[in-house]
């Protein structure tokens, strides 16, 4: 009877385990993109700017889709792209300030705002691609504004970044390494091409 | 009867122990030096293995260039090594996969900055080691079929797979700007899986073996003999 007894529990808590694993693979998996960035060693620009990070990047979120439609991963990069600009903006220019607001901008009497979008986020798993990597691809919407708010430079910039599937354990892990590696991609065409732009390079020569 | 069946379980254990110890994976590496210029390196000067990440498909695995720059900074005629990501933050944003030179001009051109100059000074970088490659799975075959149920459980099947490791090794001496010399190494080897109540996988250390055989290469050609 004991017997009996036992095996009908080990049944159960295998059937309570399969239960629960079958609603996990159901839900949304979250990840927050997180990684630390480092400081560019470029030549600083002769100008004072203040960065305005509005509350669609600060809360920015992509949501991938299964083959199914149903949500599968909620990657929030919001933070972590607010950090890589922190990291990278005083870097590059004499004077950095950063705001909540464009009145605070003009009350500081800077040269520029410099006002981050991000316009497209795309994520390519392994197991859609057929690849052996983790690609993210981001598209931005690099804004630079006069302190009245009015329009200097508006261009877009594109970042890149891959892992490869061999290096993770777990599938959020390769996801953020990716979005680190496009974050720096980003940081790297920034602020190297930043005077080239070619309305940020007639500004320049006008100050 | 089950005491019997216990025993006949536990003797097919042992005998796939036993044949596992007998059996070995065999890899087998080659490697290829073409020499351009004269090497060798000071107490005082180092070298930086970076990985090559610009192929759409595929990117040197951060794990073999640390794995290579363990070898060479270890044994007889040791070689002082930067860790790549120490060199790469140190260097942000001139080494990142979008911006890292490509060719020994534009790492001319890249010295040409103060700032670049002034950090490769800093660590006593004599070569930079690029390593470009991968490694390949292929012919998957047989099947393993594994069990479980309240007594217990096992696997019974056997699988085989082929693992083909090649990586370039491209040397650029930092302070001529030029190419001094490429190392090929090429490993392939044979992986077993035998299951027989408990699977017990025959690995070929393929990889590990390129990274032994390439470092042990690196090293004797930057140190010039």
């Amino acid at each position: 009877m004991n017997k009996f007894v036992l095996i009908l529990k080990a049944y159960i808590n295998s059937a309570l385990l399969f239960s629960s694993l079958a609603l996990v693979g159901c839900g949304v998996t979250n990840v927050v993109i997180e990684g630390s960035y480092p400081t560019p060693n470029i030549s600083k620009l002769p100008v004072s700017v203040a960065v305005y990070y509005d509350q669609a990047l600060r809360d920015f979120a992509y949501v991938e889709y299964s083959e199914t439609g149903q949500e599968e991963f909620n990657i929030a990069s919001g933070r972590s792209h607010m950090d890589l600009f922190n990291a990278i903006v005083p870097a590059m220019f004499d004077r950095v300030i950063f705001v909540d607001s464009m009145e605070e901008a003009l009350a500081q009497g800077v040269n520029a705002v410099f006002v981050p979008a991000i316009e497209e986020f795309q994520l390519a798993l392994p197991a859609k691609t057929k690849l052996d990597v983790y690609e993210v691809w981001i598209k931005y919407n690099m804004r630079l504004l006069t302190a009245e708010g009015d329009y200097i430079a508006d261009w877009v910039l594109t970042s890149y970044g891959k892992t490869p599937t061999a290096t993770f354990l777990s599938v959020e892990a390769a996801i953020n390494a990716a979005a680190v590696v496009a974050l720096r991609d980003l940081a790297s065409s920034f602020s190297l091409s930043f005077s080239e732009v070619p309305e940020v390079r007639d500004w320049l020569n006008r100050l | 009867m089950s005491y019997i069946a216990a025993n006949l379980v536990k003797t097919g254990g042992i005998i796939s122990l036993l044949l596992i110890g007998a059996l070995s994976a065999c890899t087998s590496t080659t490697v290829d030096e073409f020499r351009q210029g004269e090497t060798g390196i000071e107490n005082h000067e180092s070298i930086v293995i970076l990985g090559r990440r610009q192929a759409s498909d595929y990117e040197t695995r951060s794990e073999f260039v640390d794995c290579v720059g363990e070898h060479m900074g270890n044994g007889t005629n040791s070689i002082s090594v930067v860790p790549e990501q120490e060199f790469v933050d140190a260097m942000f944003p001139w080494f990142e996969p979008r911006t890292a030179p490509l060719r020994t001009s534009d790492l001319e051109k890249l010295m040409a900055e103060e700032v670049v100059a002034q950090k490769m000074e800093e660590f006593g970088v004599r070569y930079i080691v690029w390593l470009d490659g991968f490694t390949e799975t292929s012919g998957r075959t047989g099947s393993i079929s594994c069990t479980i149920g309240p007594g217990g459980g096992g696997c019974f099947g056997f699988g085989t797979w082929e693992d083909d490791a090649s990586f370039d090794a491209r040397i650029w001496d930092v302070a001529s700007a030029t190419s001094v010399g490429t190392i090929n190494t090429d490993a392939n080897g044979q992986s077993y899986l035998p299951a027989l109540v408990i699977p017990i996988p025959l690995i070929a250390r393929v990889e590990a073996n390129a990274c032994s055989r390439l470092a042990s290469q690196l090293k004797d050609f930057v140190n010039g003999s």
